[in-house]
């Protein structure tokens, strides 16, 4: 089976047509060409992810995210960095092929990255029947909801504001790069990755002023990889219902940084 | 550029003021003249299109103090009420966004909306500022250009690196026995951080030649600046650009290291540069650096 094959498998059992313009999925490094001995499912092809990856014989990486460093993966000004050739090496080498499944894995239905992280912070039964990003929990305050956050997900650096005291019932859950909006009728904003300041609105800014007045609302900023790793666990689980000639193995690109030890509140 | 006190009076004709206040004639300044004044002294053409304009409050309020701020957090402007600072000067926005508080564009418009104007939080904080008499002015886009870059020799001050810099070059330093953990944890130490500060790297690499990307930086940037130096000094950058790159260096095998500060603390050293520059040129009024601090905290 080829990593052409698999990705035509793909196309194939997505259940929504395929949309020829994508730029994101499409092969990244290697060649379709490539014979397939086992496949990767991981939030993000790295250099060290590759490495592992290699190491447990998988050959096809499907990653998440980007492998070159930008949303579209150009590569022409990247030539003569010497990281960029050391990746495309190692790859070559290892007679690897990279493919990513961005476009279509969100919009597959169910949306298998909502899946993994909605499964990842045990609130897969707590969904709004009216919204699926929205979550009756069960009362708690913004301190244990972080705890419990931060130990659902595996993370090392998630970053939280607002009062820790403050009662929480309603979240709102974003992923990836993304902040649900804050509104009157949601306690806690919980989304991936987004800029500090200078965004529509600055849920940071806003956060940090609404505790300041007693005022109840609170953010949860978990990390990109934090937010979209688990759906690539549910991304390798769909795969083995349709291709049983090769291994899958979903492994972890892991979450990127670590935080000193900082004064907690 | 910058000017001195003594140079300022000359050109202004307010020597006779200064140091020397006229016994029951107090000196009174507005937000409007002390906005003026920068514009003259700052080094840059202003542009009259920036984002640096007032965001609340009177421009003819006469000044009983000024605050220079990262950010004009509730936090701050009630800081600022303590220090008796009616006009607060801030990098980024006051109302949650880049629209600042500004209705939205009329239908049609792209994109979503800032902070709705029926908003508790908003309206909370508009009346506390009308309530004080604050009057509150962005200071963004030209700061930014002011010469030489105020957040990379406040970030040095502030971190004692100023004899650590390389010839001519704020942005790049060569720092004595630093590991990445050791130079972690001494920005967590002198910044006060508490959650916002994230590295990429091992904590036992040295580290020597430093290269500081304030505020937010780009693929570009770091894929220059890395190569070039041990450890890259970010204030924000995203997770799948600069991150992965730093994430890869060190997966190829070289000894090397990304830390992020976070948006606002790599740029709080740099008001107080803006805050010790308006002193020179503002002799009627006390002028305080106010510091936003890290705005994120995170469990045990």
């Amino acid at each position: 089976m080829t990593a052409g094959d698999v990705v035509e498998r793909i196309k194939k059992n997505l259940g929504i047509p395929w949309n020829a313009q994508t730029f994101r999925d499409t092969f990244k490094a290697g060649s379709p060409e490539t014979e397939v001995k086992g496949i990767a499912t991981t939030f993000m092809a790295t250099l060290d992810l590759l490495q592992r990856a290699n190491a447990a014989g998988m050959n096809l990486v499907i990653t998440h995210e980007p492998t070159f460093w930008s949303d579209t993966d150009t590569t022409r000004e990247l030539e003569a960095d010497p990281i960029y050739k050391f990746k495309v090496n190692f790859c070559a080498k290892n007679n690897m092929a990279v493919w990513r499944f961005h476009d279509h894995i969100h919009a597959h239905r169910p949306d298998l990255i909502w899946v993994g992280l909605a499964r990842a912070l045990g609130w897969a039964d707590l969904a709004s029947p009216a919204n699926q990003r929205r979550f009756a929990i069960p009362p708690t305050t913004l301190g244990a909801l972080a705890v419990d956050v931060k130990r659902h997900l595996n993370s090392r650096a998630l970053r939280v504001v607002g009062d820790p005291n403050a009662k929480v019932r309603t979240a709102a859950v974003g992923m990836g790069y993304g902040m649900p909006r804050i509104s009157s009728d949601v306690d806690v904003v919980i989304g991936g990755e987004i800029s500090e300041t200078g965004n529509p609105l600055d849920a940071t800014e806003y956060c940090l002023d609404a505790a300041f007045l007693g005022q109840n609302k609170s953010q949860i900023i978990m990390g990109h990889e934090i937010s979209e790793e688990p759906g690539m666990e549910d991304c390798a689980n769909w795969l083995r219902t349709f291709m049983p000639e090769v291994p899958i193995q979903f492994i972890r690109a892991g979450e990127p940084f670590w935080s000193p030890k900082a004064a907690t509140y | 550029m910058d000017i001195g006190r003594r140079r300022f009076a000359e050109l202004t004709g307010t020597a006779i003021l200064m140091g020397r206040p006229v016994a029951g004639q107090p000196k009174t300044v507005t937000a409007q003249q002390i906005v003026e004044r920068i514009q003259k002294n700052v080094g840059v053409p202003w542009r009259p299109d920036s984002l640096d304009t007032f965001k609340a409050g009177d421009p003819a309020l006469p000044l009983t103090g000024i605050a220079t701020t990262a950010m004009a957090t509730m936090d701050v402007l009630s800081r600022a009420l303590k220090e008796k600072a009616n006009l607060v000067i801030t990098l980024e926005p006051t109302y949650f966004g880049r629209l600042d508080g500004m209705p939205a564009p009329a239908a049609g418009g792209r994109g979503q909306t800032g902070v709705s104007l029926d908003d508790p939080v908003y309206i909370a904080k508009k009346e506390f500022i009308q309530r004080n008499r604050l009057a509150i002015w962005r200071f963004t886009d030209h700061w930014r250009m002011h010469k030489p870059d105020p957040f990379a020799i406040g970030l040095a001050q502030t971190m004692a690196w100023s004899t650590y810099q390389l010839k001519d070059d704020p942005f790049r330093y060569d720092l004595p026995n630093a590991t990445l953990g050791s130079l972690a944890d001494d920005l967590a130490k002198r910044l006060k951080a508490r959650a916002g500060i994230r590295v990429v790297g091992d904590p036992q690499t040295k580290v020597r030649r430093l290269t500081f990307l304030p505020g937010v930086s780009t693929l570009a940037a770091t894929m220059k600046a890395l190569p070039e130096c041990d450890v890259v000094l970010a204030g924000e950058t995203r997770e799948w650009e600069s991150v992965e790159y730093a994430h890869d260096t060190v997966a190829s095998g070289q000894k090397k290291g990304l830390i992020m500060l976070g948006r606002v603390i790599s740029e709080d050293p740099g008001m107080n540069v803006c805050a010790e520059w308006l002193k020179s040129m503002v002799p009627e009024v006390p002028v305080r650096w106010l510091p936003a601090g890290d705005p994120y905290w995170r469990p045990a």
